[in-house]
C-alpha cells in the first residue's frame, strides 16, 4: 500500500487518538494533563509530518483524498494552530474544573476531520471531514456542561450545524445526480463536457453555504456570536483559528476545482457573502460589549476580507488568502491568549470594560492586546496591514475594485471597535488587575506579537514563506 | 404500469405525510406521520430494486431513531404550542422563502429532465443486494467506511462526556477489584486453641 | 564643515537641552546651548572673514529634500555675503542673549526649556538664512515662526502672554499665507523654487501675465507682492504690525534676539535676498518704499507716548525696520543690509539694557513708576546712554561714517532716499521726508525712555527701589559687548556696507546704487571716488544735516518736557488730550481690527463651525455614518435575538436569496 505513505500523519492523529482514549479509560492518575501533553506533541508531530512528507504528492485511498501542496500548507497551520489552542486551555480547564482528557482526544478527532476536509477529493470524503471536525465542535462548546450559556452554545451550534450538513447534503445529492460521480475532477469533466446545468449550479450553491455556515460567513453566522460567547473561552479560541482556515482552504479547493468551468457563478456566491459578512461583521461588532462576542464578529469580517482575494478565483487570489488567514490564525492565538489572561481573583472575566486601565496594571498584555488589535486593523509596521494587502491586491488585479472598495469601507468602520478596545486598555481607569498568568499564555500571546511586528516574519514574508505559499496555491491549478 | 402507479402513490404519500409531520399539532402524530413518511420511501427504495437499503431504513429509522423520536417526545413534558405560538407570525415569510425554494428545485428538476437523459444504471440481478454492498464496502469504500466509524465514534466519545456523572460515595459494583480479589486479601486464617475461645 | 558647524550646533543644543534637560539638569543643559552657540558665533565670525572679506562663496548641497517631478528642492548652505552678514548677526546676538539668559532668567524653574527654544530659533533662523532655495526658507521662515510662538508663550501660565503668542502666531499665518503663494507663484512661473535658477529667469520672464479670475497680473510684480506680505507679517510692518508690542510678554532676552534683532528682520533678508525679482518689479517696489516709510513714521508716533518700557522699544523696532524696508524699496538694498547689521547691535543693547532695568526693578516695566535709578544700575545707564545715542543717530554729519553705529546705517537710508526723491520718485519723496520726521521722534521718544527712567525721583514703590540692584555679571558682559558694537559697528564697517569696498558684497546685492550714494557723498566731502563722479551731483548740506538737526531737536525737547522742573511728575498725572489718547491707543487699530476682522472672522468661523462642521460635514459625514452604522448595529442585535428558529431561517433565506441570484444567470 504505497498511499499509505501520504496519509501518514492522518493515521498518526486517528491511532494516538484512539489510543488515548484508551488510555483515558485507564483510571490513572492526572490522565487529563499527560493526555493533553501528548495530544499536544502529536499535533506538533503531525504538523511537522504532513509539511515534510510532503515532497511527493499523489491521491490516496482511490482518489478519496488528495495530497498536494496546498493540502500540506494548511495542514501545517491547523496542526500547529490546534496545537496551541490546546496549550492555551490547559490552564483554564485546570481552573475551571473542566480537565477531562477527552478534550484533547476531540481536539485530535476535529483536527483528523479538518485535515480530511484540506485533503478531500470526493465529495463525501468532504461530507465525513465536515462531520467529524463539527462533532467534535459540538462537543467541545458544550464542554462546560453545568454552565447554561455553554449547553446553550452547544445546543444550537449543533442544530444549526445539522441545518447546514442538510444544506451540504442536498448539494451533493444535487451535485452527484447531475454529474453521477462524487470525485472531484470527475465532477470537473462532467461540468466541461455537459456545459452549465441548472443543477449543478444549485448543488453548487449549496455546497458553498453549507460551507458559508463553517466558516461562519453571513447569512449563515447567526450562531457565531452565541456559541463564541457561550462556549469555554480556549473552545472559543480554537474555533475561530484552524476550523476556519480548513472550512476556506476547501471551499477554494472546491471553487477552484470541480467548480473552476463555472466561475461566473461561484464569483457571485463568495461575493455576496464576502461582501455580507465584512459589513455584518463590521457594524454587528459596534454594540458588543464582551470581548468574545467581539472577537466573533471581528471573525466574521475578516471571513469576509479572506473571501475577496478567493473571489478574483486567480492564482495570486488564493495566495492572497493564504497568506491572510495565516496572518489572521497567528493573531487570532495571539488574542484568545490575551483573552485568557484576563482572570480575577473570582474568576474569568471576559468585558470590555474589564480591560479598563490594564496598561497600568498589566502593561506586558496590554501591548501585546494592542499590537493584535492594530494588525487586525491593518495598520503598516504590523503583518495584519500586508494580510490585507496581499488580499485585495488581487481582487483589484482582476477588475474588482469595487469590491476591495467595500472591503476598504467595512475595513474602517471595523477601525472603531478595535481602537476602542485600545482606548479602553490605555486610557481608561483600572477597575481590577488580572492575576498574573501562567506562562504559556504570556509566552503565547507574546510570540504571537513578535511575529504580528513584521521584522520577525521578514524572512516569512520573503523569499521561503512566499515560496511556500506559491507552492500551495498553484497546486490548485 | 404497477411500478408506475406504485411510484406516484408512494411518492405521493411520502410527501403528503412529510408535510404532516410539520403542520399537525399533536407531537405524538407528527412523530407518526414521520414513520409513514419512511416507510414510503422504504417502499420507493424497492421500487428501484434496493431491498436491503429498504430493511435497513425501516430497522434503523423506524425501529430505532423514530421510537426514540416518540419516547423523547412522550417523556419530555414539551410545550408544543407555546414553541408554536410564534408560527403564524412568521407564516408568511416562511411561505414565500419555501415558495421561492420550491420554484427553484423546479427549475432545478426541469433542468434535469430537459437535458440528454441518462441511463440508469441497471442492476444484473446475479448477486444479492448485500454481496454487492459488501464488495465494495470494504474495498473501494473502505476509508470512507472506517472514517464514518470514527466519526461515529466522535458522537459516542461526545454523548458520554455530556451526560456522564460520576459521583463520589456511591457503593458501585467494582469488577475490577472483584475480580482482582486473591485470596490473602479475601481470608484470614486464625488458629484457635480448643477450649480457650477467641477472646 | 565650518558652514554646517555653525549651522547645525544650534540644533544639537536644542535637542540636548530639550530632549534631555530633565535628565542632565539645569546648570548643564544651559551651559552646553550656550557653549555650543558661543562657538557657532566666534565660527560666523570666521566665516564672515573669509565670505565677505575674502570674498569666497560657497554653495554646499546637505541632503535631498523633496524631488517630485520637476519640483526639486535640497537641503543646502548658500553662503555670500548677504548669509554671513545674517550668521554674524543671529549667532553673535544669539551668543550674547544665551549668556544674558543666565542671569535674566535666573529664577525661572523651567531654564532647559527655555535655552532649547533659544537654539532651536536659532537653528531655524540660521536655516532661513543658508537656503538657497524657497523652500528650505520657508521651513525656516515657519521654524522661527514657531520658535517665536513658544518663546512669547514661554510664561504659559499669564494669559496675556498666551494671548499674544496666539496674536503673533496668527498675525505671522495671515503673512505666511502670502509667502507660500509667492512661493507657489515661483514655481508655476519659473518652474523652479532654486534662488538661482530663478533670478536668472526674471529677465525672461519680465512681461509675463498671469491672468486669475479674469485679472491679469504682471508675473513679476505679482511675486514680489506676495512675498513682502509674508515680509510684512514677519517683520511686522504696517497693518500686519499689531503682534510685535504684543509679543513683549515675552521673556526680555526673546524680545531682544526675536523681535528686535533677528526673526523680524527676516522680511527685509527677504527682499534683499530677492532683490532680482524687485529691481524687475518697480510698482511692488515703490509699494514697498510708501509702506515701509509710513511704517517708521507711524510706529514712531506711538512709541511717542507709550508707557511699558518694552513697548516703547518695540515700536522703536518697527519704526527701524520701516526705514530698511523703504531703503530696500528705492533699491539701496545694501543700506538696509547695514541698518539691519547696526540695529542688531543697538537694538539688542536696549532691549537688554532695558531688561537689565526691569529685573533690577523686580520686573517693573512701566516707566511711570521708575525714575531716578541711574545711581543704582550705573553700568546699565551707561549702556542705555549709548545704545540711546546710537538709535538716534548720534555722529558728524559730512564724514559719513564717525559717529555712533545708528548714523553711519541711518543716514545712509536717508541720504539714499534723497536720491530717489531726487531721480523724480515720489515714494522715495515720501519715504524721505517721513525718515526725518521719524528721526526726531525716535530721538524724542528714545530720551524719554532714559528720562522717566533713570531721572528724576522714583515713582514706584520705596520697596523697590531699595531692593533695585545691578545686574549680574552675565547680563553685564553682554551689554558690554553689544555697547561696542553699538559705538564701533557703524564706523568700522561703513564703507564696506555703504560702497561695498574690496568687492564686499560679491554677487549677493546690486551696487549701483550706492555707487551714485558714494559719489555724491564724496562729491561732498569735496573729493571723488571716481572720474564717472563728476556727473553727479552732491548732496546738499541741509541732506546731510537733516538728521542730526531734527535728532538733536528730540533732545531738546525731550529735556524740556522731562527734565526741566519735574516734567515727569506732571506728566504723569496729567490728563491727555484727544491726539494723546490716539497715540496712546496706537491709533485704535487693534480695535479696529477687533470691531472688523476679528469680529468678522470670528462669526465668519461660527457659521462654518456650528452650520458647516456641524451642521452639514458631520451631521452627513462622520456623525451621520457613525450613527447610521450604530442604528444598523442596533437592528443587527435585535436580529440576533438567541432564538434558534430565527437563525435557521436567516440561513435559509439567504440560501433562497443566492440561490436565485445565480440561477438568474443560468437562465433555467
Amino acid at each position: 500500500m504505497p498511499n499509505l505513505y501520504l496519509v501518514i500523519p492522518e493515521i498518526l492523529l486517528a491511532v494516538s487518538a484512539s489510543l488515548l482514549l484508551g488510555f483515558g479509560v485507564s483510571k490513572t492518575k492526572n490522565r487529563a494533563p499527560i493526555v493533553r501533553l501528548i495530544a499536544i506533541a502529536v499535533l506538533v508531530l503531525y504538523s511537522v509530518l504532513s509539511f515534510l512528507l510532503g515532497s511527493q504528492d499523489g491521491e490516496a485511498f482511490k482518489g478519496a483524498l488528495i495530497i498536494d501542496g496546498y493540502a500540506r500548507y494548511v495542514k501545517f497551520f491547523i496542526g500547529m494552530a490546534a496545537a496551541a489552542g490546546l496549550l492555551l486551555a490547559g490552564d483554564y480547564l485546570e481552573r475551571e474544573k473542566l480537565d477531562k482528557y477527552e478534550f484533547s482526544v476531540l481536539t485530535l478527532y476535529a483536527v483528523l476531520g479538518m485535515s480530511i476536509m484540506v485533503s478531500a477529493n470526493n465529495l463525501l470524503a468532504l461530507y465525513i471531514g465536515v462531520e467529524m471536525q463539527a462533532l467534535a465542535l459540538y462537543v467541545m462548546a458544550a464542554f462546560n456542561r453545568d454552565s447554561l450559556r455553554a449547553s446553550e452554545a452547544g445546543l444550537k451550534y449543533f442544530v444549526l450545524g445539522a441545518l447546514s450538513s442538510g444544506l451540504l447534503l442536498y448539494g451533493i445529492s444535487l451535485i452527484y445526480g447531475f454529474t453521477g460521480t462524487l470525485n472531484f475532477e470527475a465532477v470537473a469533466t462532467s461540468i466541461q463536457s455537459n456545459g452549465l446545468s441548472a443543477g449543478v449550479v444549485a448543488g453548487m450553491v449549496f455546497l458553498l453555504c453549507g460551507l458559508g455556515f463553517k466558516i461562519s460567513a453571513a447569512p449563515f453566522h447567526m450562531w457565531t456570536p452565541d456559541v463564541y460567547e457561550g462556549s469555554p473561552t480556549p473552545v472559543t479560541g480554537f474555533f475561530a483559528g484552524a476550523p476556519k482556515f480548513a472550512a476556506i482552504a476547501l471551499i477554494a479547493r472546491l471553487v477552484m476545482g470541480p467548480f473552476g468551468d463555472i466561475t461566473d457563478q461561484w464569483q457571485q456566491v463568495i461575493i455576496v457573502l464576502a461582501v455580507m459578512s465584512m459589513f455584518i461583521g463590521a457594524i454587528g461588532a459596534l454594540r458588543q460589549t464582551n470581548i468574545k462576542r467581539l472577537m466573533a464578529y471581528s471573525s466574521i469580517a475578516n471571513m469576509g476580507y479572506a473571501l475577496v482575494p478567493l473571489a478574483a478565483g486567480t492564482v495570486s487570489g488564493l495566495r492572497g488568502m493564504l497568506i491572510f488567514m495565516t496572518i489572521y490564525l497567528i493573531t487570532v492565538i495571539g488574542v484568545f491568549a490575551c483573552i485568557l489572561q484576563m482572570r480575577i481573583r473570582d474568576g474569568m472575566v471576559e468585558r470590555i470594560s474589564d480591560l479598563s486601565g490594564i496598561s497600568k496594571t498589566n502593561r506586558g498584555m496590554a501591548i501585546a492586546m494592542t499590537a493584535f488589535m492594530l494588525s487586525l486593523m491593518g495598520i503598516p509596521p504590523l503583518l495584519g496591514f500586508f494580510g490585507k494587502l496581499f488580499a485585495f491586491y488581487p481582487a483589484v488585479q482582476s477588475g474588482l475594485t469595487w469590491l476591495v472598495v467595500l472591503a476598504l469601507i467595512a475595513s474602517v468602520i471595523g477601525a472603531f471597535y478595535y481602537l476602542r478596545v485600545i482606548k479602553t486598555m490605555w486610557f481608561d481607569e483600572s477597575e481590577h488587575e488580572f492575576i498574573n498568568p501562567v506562562r504559556a499564555l504570556s509566552w503565547t500571546s507574546a510570540i504571537s506579537a513578535l511575529l504580528l511586528i513584521g521584522f520577525v516574519m521578514i524572512p516569512f514574508v520573503a523569499r521561503t514563506g512566499q515560496d511556500w505559499i506559491s507552492i500551495a496555491a498553484t497546486s490548485l491549478f | 404500469m404497477l411500478v408506475a402507479i406504485s411510484f406516484y402513490l408512494l411518492a405521493f404519500v411520502a410527501i403528503a405525510s412529510a408535510f404532516m409531520v410539520v403542520a399537525s399539532r399533536n407531537p405524538v402524530h407528527s412523530v407518526m406521520f414521520l414513520i409513514v413518511t419512511f416507510f414510503s420511501a422504504a417502499g420507493l427504495f424497492i421500487l428501484m430494486g434496493a431491498e436491503f437499503l429498504a430493511l435497513l431504513l425501516v430497522m434503523v429509522y423506524v425501529g430505532a431513531v423514530a421510537v426514540l423520536f416518540l419516547f423523547v417526545v412522550m417523556m419530555l413534558d414539551v410545550d408544543f404550542v407555546e414553541l408554536k405560538q410564534g408560527f403564524l407570525q412568521y407564516l408568511p415569510f416562511g411561505f414565500v422563502v419555501a415558495l421561492i425554494l420550491l420554484a427553484e428545485m423546479i427549475m432545478v428538476g426541469a433542468a434535469y429532465f430537459t437535458g440528454e437523459t441518462k441511463a440508469l444504471a441497471t442492476y444484473s440481478g446475479e448477486k444479492s443486494n448485500l454481496e454487492r454492498f459488501g464488495e465494495v464496502l470494504y474495498t473501494d469504500y473502505a476509508f470512507f467506511f472506517e472514517a464514518a466509524g470514527l466519526v461515529l465514534l466522535v458522537a459516542m466519545i461526545g454523548a458520554i462526556v455530556l451526560t456522564l456523572r460520576e459521583r463520589d460515595g456511591v457503593r458501585k459494583q467494582d469488577i475490577t477489584k472483584q475480580v482482582g480479589r486473591t485470596r490473602e486479601t479475601a481470608i484470614e486464617m486464625v488458629d484457635i486453641e480448643s477450649g480457650q475461645g477467641v477472646g | 564643515m565650518l558652514y554646517q558647524a555653525i549651522v547645525f550646533l544650534p540644533l544639537l543644543g536644542a535637542l540636548i537641552a530639550g530632549l534631555g534637560g530633565r535628565k542632565i539638569g539645569e546648570k548643564p543643559s544651559m551651559a552646553i546651548t550656550t557653549g555650543l552657540l558661543m562657538v557657532s558665533a566666534i565660527l560666523s565670525w570666521v566665516a564672515f572673514s573669509k565670505v565677505a572679506l575674502g570674498g569666497h562663496t560657497e554653495e554646499i548641497e546637505l541632503f535631498r529634500f523633496m524631488d517630485v517631478g520637476g519640483f526639486k528642492a535640497n537641503w543646502a548652505l548658500k553662503i555670500d555675503t548677504l548669509t554671513a552678514v545674517m550668521l554674524v548677526v543671529v549667532n553673535t546676538v544669539s551668543a550674547l542673549v544665551h549668556l544674558y539668559s543666565w542671569g535674566y532668567m535666573d529664577e525661572d524653574p523651567h531654564k532647559p526649556r527655555f535655552f532649547a527654544y533659544l537654539s532651536l530659533f536659532t537653528f531655524a533662523m540660521l536655516m532661513l538664512v543658508t537656503a538657497n532655495n524657497f523652500i528650505q526658507m520657508f521651513f525656516g521662515w515657519e521654524g522661527v515662526g514657531l520658535a517665536s510662538y513658544l518663546l512669547i508663550g514661554f510664561w504659559y501660565k499669564k494669559p496675556s502672554a498666551n494671548a499674544a503668542a496666539i496674536k503673533a502666531f496668527v498675525t505671522n499665518r495671515v503673512g505666511d499665507v502670502g509667502l507660500a503663494l509667492g512661493v507657489m507663484t515661483i514655481f508655476l512661473v519659473f518652474g523652479s523654487v532654486n534662488f538661482d535658477t530663478v533670478f536668472s529667469a526674471v529677465h525672461d520672464n519680465q512681461d509675463r501675465i498671469l491672468s486669475f479670475l479674469g485679472m491679469e497680473f504682471n508675473a513679476i510684480e505679482l511675486i514680489a507682492f506676495l512675498l513682502f506680505v509674508g515680509a510684512m507679517g514677519k517683520s511686522a510692518q504696517f497693518i500686519l504690525h499689531v503682534w510685535l508690542p504684543d509679543a513683549m510678554e515675552g521673556p526680555t532676552p526673546v524680545s531682544a534676539l526675536i523681535h528686535a534683532a533677528t526673526m523680524v528682520t527676516a522680511g527685509v533678508f527677504l527682499v534683499c535676498r530677492a532683490y532680482p525679482i524687485y529691481e524687475a518689479a518697480p510698482v511692488t517696489s515703490g509699494f514697498i518704499t510708501v509702506l515701509g516709510a509710513f511704517t517708521a513714521f507711524f510706529a514712531a508716533t506711538v512709541g511717542l507716548v507709550q508707557n511699558d518700557i518694552k513697548r516703547v522699544i518695540a515700536y522703536s523696532t518697527c519704526s527701524q525696520l520701516g526705514y530698511m524696508f523703504f531703503a530696500a524699496g528705492i533699491g539701496a538694498y545694501n543700506a538696509a543690509m547695514f541698518h539691519l547689521f547696526t540695529h542688531a547691535f543697538f537694538k539688542a543693547l536696549l532691549f537688554l539694557g532695558a531688561g537689565s532695568v526691569i529685573h533690577a526693578l523686580h520686573h517693573e516695566q512701566d516707566m511711570r513708576k521708575m525714575g531716578g535709578i541711574w545711581k543704582v544700575v550705573p553700568v546699565t545707564y551707561i549702556v542705555m546712554i549709548i545704545g540711546t545715542l546710537a538709535i538716534t543717530g548720534v555722529g558728524i554729519p559730512g564724514t559719513g561714517n564717525i559717529g555712533f553705529a545708528g548714523f553711519a546705517s541711518k543716514d545712509l537710508i536717508i541720504e539714499s532716499a534723497y536720491d530717489a526723491a531726487h531721480g523724480g520718485s515720489a515714494a522715495g519723496a515720501f519715504a524721505f521726508w517721513a525718515g526725518i520726521v521719524a528721526a526726531l521722534m525716535t530721538s524724542f521718544y528714545s530720551w524719554r525712555l532714559i528720562f522717566m527712567t533713570f531721572h528724576g525721583k522714583h515713582r514706584g514703590e520705596k520697596k523697590v527701589l531699595d531692593h533695585a540692584h545691578e545686574s549680574p555679571l552675565t547680563m553685564l558682559i553682554p551689554l558690554g559687548v553689544l555697547a561696542f558694537g553699538a559705538l564701533f559697528a557703524g564706523m568700522f564697517f561703513y564703507k564696506k556696507f555703504a560702497y561695498g569696498v574690496n568687492d564686499f558684497w560679491g554677487h549677493a546685492l546690486p551696487m549701483q546704487h550706492a555707487q551714485i550714494a558714494a559719489d555724491n557723498l564724496y562729491a561732498a566731502a569735496g573729493t571723488t571716488m571716481s572720474d564717472e563722479a563728476a556727473g553727479h551731483h552732491s548732496y546738499p548740506a541741509w541732506v546731510l544735516w537733516a538728521p542730526f538737526i531734527v535728532s538733536a531737536l528730540g533732545f531738546v525737547i525731550a529735556w524740556f518736557t522731562y527734565m526741566y522742573k519735574n516734567g515727569v511728575e506732571k506728566r504723569v498725572n496729567a490728563e491727555g488730550g484727544p491726539l494723546y489718547n490716539f497715540l496712546l491707543n496706537k491709533w485704535y487699530i487693534d480695535e479696529l481690527y477687533d470691531a472688523t476682522i476679528v469680529r468678522a472672522t470670528r462669526w465668519l468661523g461660527d457659521v462654518f463651525w456650528k452650520v458647516g462642521d456641524i451642521g452639514i460635514i458631520d451631521r452627513f459625514g462622520p456623525n451621520g455614518v457613525a450613527a447610521a452604522a450604530m442604528s444598523i448595529g442596533k437592528r443587527l442585535s435585535k436580529i440576533q435575538s438567541g432564538y434558534l428558529y430565527h437563525y435557521a431561517f436567516i440561513m435559509l433565506i439567504g440560501v433562497a436569496a443566492i440561490i436565485a441570484l445565480v440561477m438568474r444567470t443560468v437562465g433555467g
